[in-house]
C-alpha cells in the first residue's frame, strides 16, 4: 500500500496485521517514507499467510495504490509483477490499462472509487484507508472475522458517530469486493492448525521485555535509531518491576552506568547501534578484564553517526568480534526474526552471568522495527542463569579472581559481608590486587579465554536445516536468514539438494560445528548484508571454508531476495552436475 | 554496632605513590572522615578512573573499582542506581575529571545522584609522567608544553557551582583535620557533593603547589566569615581558583531537593503493591485492531 502522508497508510497497515495476528495468520510489516519527516509519502508491505512468514520482501501479489505518484515513488521497494492484484483509486483519472508500471501487465487491475465510499459511508475521506480494509477482507478474506469488533474498539474514544461511519465505510469494501469477485479466487487458505492468536509485536520491544523477564533491573543508554525503542519500552515498564532506566549524557555513559549496576550486583543491559558501540568500546574492554556481566544490543545500520541510519545491515559482525583492546573474547550472538529475539535476549543475559562477561547481541534494522506475528512463547520453559556468588566458606579469605578448573570464579558485590576486593581494568592477582608481571598477565588471559571453552560447541545456538548431505550449503545470519531459509523452502520444492545453517552464535567460532556442515559440501553460499561478506571471512579466519562456497553479500538497503538465491542455487547444481566451477564471487575487493 | 576505626578503612596494599605525594594525605584523611561515618566497609564502593590518584580505592577495605580513564562518575551513578542502600565515593585526578571526563560533569549534578566525588587537583599529569593538565595555569612549561601553555586552565569549583551542585568545597593535605571534616561534612549531604583537593605533585608539580607554598597562601573561608548557603557569594570566591587558595565549604544548599534516588523510590513505591510478573510481560503483545 502506499500514498500520501494523511491517508492512514500505516494505521491501515498495522489495523490489517492485527486481524491477520488475531485470526491466527502468520505476517509482516514494514513501512517505509519518504524523505520529508511528515506529510510525505509513506508505504507499507504486510505479508500475510497460513504458513510461517520468513521474510517481508518479493513481488506483490496484492498492490493498492492511493495515487500513482506517490506509489511510484517507492520503486523497487514495490514491485509489481504479471500475478500482482492491483487495487487503486479511481478518481486518480488513470485508466486501468495505463498503469504507470513500465509495461508490467499485472494479472487483475481494480480501480476502485475509494473516496467516494469513505465519504459516502463515514462523510469523511480519511475513512478511505478502511474502505480498503473492507476490499481486502472481501477480496482476500483477511479482518472478515475481527475488524468490525476491532474498529469498536479502536474509535470507542471517538463516539459513536464515528464508530458508526466506519464500520459502514469496512462494510462498503467488503460489498463492493463482493459484488465485483475476482475471478480466480485469491482467498487465503486458514492458517495451519487453526492458528491460534498470535502475539504481533517488532525485535526492539521484544528485546526490552525479554531482557525484563531475565530480571534486568538497569539500562543504561543513549537514543540512537533504530534502536532507541529498546530503552523507551523500558522506561514504560522496567519502573514498575522495580528497575531503572538511565538516559546518560552519551553512550560512554550509558554502558558505563549499566557495568556499574553489574559490578553493584544486578543484571543490566545497554543498547544502540554501530556508532554508539565504538563509543562504549572501551567499557566493554573493562567488562571483559573486569569480568563483570552486560548485556550490550547493537540494532546495525550502516556507517558512523550519520552514516545510513534508517536501512538495515549486518557490518557491524568485525566490530562485535574485534573491537575490544588487548586479549579478549567476547560472545556475540544474533536473532533471526522477531520472536526469536525473544529467546536470545534472554540466552544473551544467561551467558553473561554464567561466564561473566559482556555479550553482544547482534539485532538489524530490519528485525528492530518490523511488525511480526509470534508464535505465543511458554516462558516457563526458560532457565533463568545467575551469576555463581561466593558461599559462607568461599568468602572467608575470599578471593575474587580466584584460579578455578572452569575458569570462573565465584563473583561478590558492594553490600555482601566479606566479599570486599577491587574490580579493576588493571591486570590483577587472584585477590584483585594490581599487577605488573606478565606472568599473571598471561595466566589471567589463559583463565579468561579458558572459562568460554564449553560455550563454542552449543549446537542449540545453531539452526541446521535441510538434506544433511546435501551437496550444496548456505549460511545465512541475521535477518537475512529468513531470506535464505525462503530460498531452502523454494530450492526443496524444485527438489533441490540443499542445507542451510543458520549461527545465532557468531563468535567464537565454533571449528567443529562449521567442519562438519561443510563436510557433504561442494559448493556453497555465505548469504549476507554487508559489502565485506564479513561472516565469511570471519570463518575462515578461524576454520577452512570449502572454495567453492562463496559469499552473496550485498551492502545495506539492497535486499537480497529468495529468488536471487534460488537462482545461484539452480547454478551451482548444474555446475555440479558438469563438474564446472560456479559462478565467480561477488566483487569484493 | 562495631565502631570502625580509620584503620579498618586502610587495606594492607602500600601505596606506590612517590614520597612526598599529597595523596598520602588524602586516604589518610578519608579513613579518618570513614571512621567517624562508620559505615562497615562493605557498604562502601568507591570508585576511580585512572591516574595516580586513582589508585586510592585499592589502598582502602572498600569494595573499590579502579575503572578506565576519565569513566568513574557514570559507573558510580549506574553502582548507586542499582544499589541506593550504598554509600558511594568517587575519586579523580584533574585529567581524569575535568578533561577526559568533563563531559560527564554537568550530568552528574543535574542528576543530583548522591556520591562523593573527591579530586585530587595537582595541575598535572601525574601517571604519564608531567604532561599539561587542563587545571595547569597558563604560561606552564611542561614535557607536553615545551614553550608553555597556551591555554586558560579550566576553574573546577566554578563548574561545579554553575552547573547547579549543591555541595561544593575545598581543601588540602597541608590542613588534615579541616579536609577530614568536609570529606566527612561531603559524604553526609544529601546529594551530590564535589569536593576539590589541593594534592600537590611532589614529582612533576611546580613549586607553586607544593605544599610548602600552600601554606604560605591558604585561607580559610570560615575565618573569613564565608556563608555557605550564599551562592553568588560561593561563586565570586571560586573565580579566584588558580590566584587564591580557599578552604572550606564554599557553597552547602541549606535546603537541599530530595536527591535522585528520593524521586527513585517515591516512583518504586507506587507499583510495591502488586508488582506484575515478570512471566505475563509478552501479553503486552496481545494484538488489537
Ligand atoms: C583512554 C586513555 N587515554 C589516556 C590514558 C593515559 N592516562 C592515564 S592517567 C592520565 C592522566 C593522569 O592525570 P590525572 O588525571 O590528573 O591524575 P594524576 O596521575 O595526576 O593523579 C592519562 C593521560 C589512559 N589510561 N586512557
Ligand atoms: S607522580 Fe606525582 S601524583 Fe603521581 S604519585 Fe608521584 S607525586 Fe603523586
Amino acid at each position: 500500500m502506499a500514498g500520501s502522508g494523511g491517508d492512514g497508510i500505516v494505521s491501515a497497515g498495522e489495523s490489517l496485521i492485527a486481524a491477520a495476528a488475531m485470526e491466527g495468520y502468520h505476517a509482516m510489516m514494514t513501512k517505509s517514507f519518504g524523505s520529508q519527516i511528515r506529510g510525505g509519502e509513506s508505504s507499507c508491505r504486510v505479508r500475510v499467510s497460513a504458513q510461517p512468514v520468513l521474510n517481508p520482501n518479493g513481488t506483490l501479489h496484492v498492490a493498492v495504490a492511493f495515487n500513482w505518484e506517490d506509489f511510484k515513488k517507492f520503486g523497487a521497494e514495490l514491485p509489481v509483477g504479471p500475478q500482482t492484484v492491483v487495487i487503486y483509486e479511481s478518481s486518480t483519472g488513470v485508466a486501468p490499462d495505463k498503469l504507470p508500471l513500465e509495461g508490467i501487465k499485472p494479472a487483475v487491475v481494480f480501480s476502485v472509487p475509494i473516496e467516494e465510499l469513505a465519504k459516502k459511508t463515514a462523510e469523511t475521506d480519511k475513512a478511505k484507508n478502511i474502505v480498503v480494509l473492507g476490499l481486502l477482507a472481501g477480496w482476500f478474506g483477511v479482518g472478515r472475522q475481527t475488524m468490525v469488533a476491532g474498529i469498536h474498539k479502536k474509535f470507542a474514544k471517538k463516539g459513536p458517530k464515528i464508530v458508526e461511519g466506519n464500520e459502514r465505510a469496512f462494510n462498503a469494501g467488503v460489498e463492493y469486493a463482493e459484488t465485483h469477485p475476482l475471478k480466480e479466487g485469491r482467498k487465503l487458505a486458514a492458517p495451519v492448525g487453526g492458528g491460534g492468536t498470535k502475539l504481533l509485536t517488532d525485535g526492539n520491544d521484544i528485546c526490552a521485555a525479554a531482557a525484563i523477564f531475565a530480571g534486568c533491573t538497569f539500562f543504561g543508554g543513549y537514543p540512537i535509531t533504530p534502536s532507541s525503542e529498546i530503552m523507551q519500552f523500558l522506561d514504560r515498564e522496567i519502573w514498575k518491576y522495580g528497575g531503572t532506566v538511565l538516559q546518560a549524557e552519551d553512550e560512554i555513559a550509558g554502558v558505563g552506568a549499566a557495568l556499574g549496576a553489574s559490578f553493584a550486583g544486578k543484571k543490566s543491559m545497554t543498547a544502540t547501534s554501530g556508532p554508539g558501540m565504538s563509543l562504549k568500546t572501551e567499557i566493554l574492554g573493562l567488562a571483559s578484564i573486569s569480568e563483570l556481566p552486560l548485556v550490550c544490543v547493537n540494532v546495525q545500520r550502516g556507517g558512523p553517526s550519520t552514516g545510513v541510519p534508517t536501512k538495515s545491515e549486518q557490518s557491524d559482525l568485525f566490530q562485535a568480534a574485534f573491537s575490544a583492546h588487548g586479549d579478549c573474547l567476547r560472545p556475540v550472538l544474533a536473532p533471526i526474526n522477531v520472536g526469536d529475539t525473544f529467546g536470545i535476549t534472554v540466552e544473551a543475559f544467561n551467558i553473561a552471568e554464567h561466564y561473566q562477561t559482556p555479550v553482544i547481541v547482534l539485532s538489524d534494522q530490519e528485525i528492530s522495527q518490523r511488525k511480526e506475528t509470534v508464535v505465543p512463547i511458554d516462558t516457563s520453559a526458560f532457565q533463568l542463569v545467575e551469576r555463581r556468588r561466593p558461599t559462607e566458606a568461599e568468602l572467608v579469605d575470599y578471593s575474587r579472581f580466584r584460579f578455578t578448573e572452569s575458569g570462573i570464579s565465584p563473583v561478590s558485590h558492594p553490600g555482601m559481608p566479606g566479599g570486599n576486593y577491587l574490580a579493576s581494568g588493571i591486570e590483577h592477582n587472584e585477590d584483585g590486587s594490581p599487577t605488573a608481571g606478565g606472568e599473571m598477565h598471561a595466566k589471567m588471559n589463559e583463565k579468561r579465554f579458558r572459562k568460554f571453552a564449553p560455550l563454542k560447541n552449543r549446537r542449540d545456538l545453531f539452526l541446521l536445516e535441510g538434506d544433511a548431505d546435501a551437496p550444496i550449503g548456505m549460511v545465512s545470519w541475521g535477518s537475512v536468514a529468513g531470506v535464505a531459509m525462503e530460498a531452502l523452502r523454494l530450492a526443496q520444492a524444485e527438489g533441490l539438494q540443499v542445507k542451510l545453517l543458520v549461527p545465532k552464535l557468531l563468535y567464537p567460532i565454533s571449528e567443529v560445528i562449521y567442519q562438519d556442515f561443510f563436510a557433504s559440501v561442494k559448493r556453497g553460499l555465505f548469504i549476507e548484508q554487508s559489502h565485506q561478506a564479513q561472516l565469511y571471512r570471519l570463518v575462515q579466519m578461524f576454520t577452512s571454508i570449502p572454495a567453492r562456497v562463496q559469499p552473496l553479500a550485498k551492502s545495506g538497503s539492497n535486499p537480497i531476495l529468495p529468488v536471487e538465491v534460488l537462482e545461484r542455487l539452480r547454478s551451482m547444481v548444474l555446475s555440479i552436475q558438469s563438474n564446472q566451477p560456479n559462478q565467480p564471487a561477488a566483487e569484493l575487493e | 554496632m562495631k565502631i570502625h576505626t580509620a584503620n579498618d578503612y586502610k587495606s594492607d596494599l602500600k601505596p606506590i605513590w612517590c614520597p612526598g605525594c599529597g595523596d598520602y594525605g588524602v586516604l589518610t584523611v578519608l579513613t579518618r572522615a570513614l571512621a567517624s561515618i562508620n559505615r562497615p566497609p562493605h557498604e562502601i564502593a568507591f570508585i576511580s578512573g585512572i591516574g595516580c590518584s586513582s589508585r586510592i580505592p585499592g589502598y582502602t577495605t572498600a569494595y573499590g573499582f579502579n575503572t578506565v580513564h576519565g569513566r568513574a562518575l557514570p559507573i558510580a551513578q549506574g553502582i548507586k542506581l542499582a544499589n541506593p542502600e550504598l554509600l558511594v565515593l568517587v575519586a579523580s585526578g584533574d585529567g581524569d575529571g575535568f578533561s577526559i571526563g568533563g563531559g560527564h560533569l554537568a550530568h552528574v549534578v543535574r542528576r543530583n545522584i548522591d556520591l562523593t566525588y573527591i579530586v585530587m587537583d595537582n595541575q598535572i599529569y601525574g601517571l604519564t609522567k608531567g604532561q599539561l593538565s587542563p587545571t595547569s595555569r597558563q604560561g606552564l612549561k611542561t614535557v607536553s608544553s615545551n614553550q608553555g601553555s597556551l591555554e586558560e586552565p579550566v576553574n573546577p569549583l566554578l563548574y561545579m557551582l554553575a552547573f547547579g551542585a549543591g555541595y561544593v568545597a575545598q581543601g588540602t593535605p597541608i590542613d588534615m583535620a579541616g579536609l577530614a571534616k568536609i570529606i566527612e561534612d561531603g559524604i553526609r549531604y544529601p546529594g551530590f557533593a564535589f569536593i576539590n583537593v589541593q594534592s600537590p605533585c611532589i614529582t612533576y608539580g611546580e613549586a607553586e603547589s607544593q605544599m610548602k607554598a600552600q601554606k604560605e597562601k591558604v585561607e580559610s573561608l570560615e575565618k573569613m566569615g564565608h556563608d555557605p548557603a550564599d551562592r553568588l557569594r560561593a561563586m565570586a570566591l571560586a573565580q579566584e581558583y588558580g590566584t587564591k587558595l580557599y578552604t572550606g565549604v564554599f557553597y552547602r544548599n541549606p535546603a537541599p531537593p530530595p536527591a535522585h534516588g528520593e524521586r527513585v523510590a517515591q516512583r518504586h513505591a507506587a507499583y510495591k503493591a502488586s508488582p506484575p510478573v515478570k512471566g505475563d510481560i509478552l501479553k503486552l503483545f496481545t494484538p488489537s485492531v
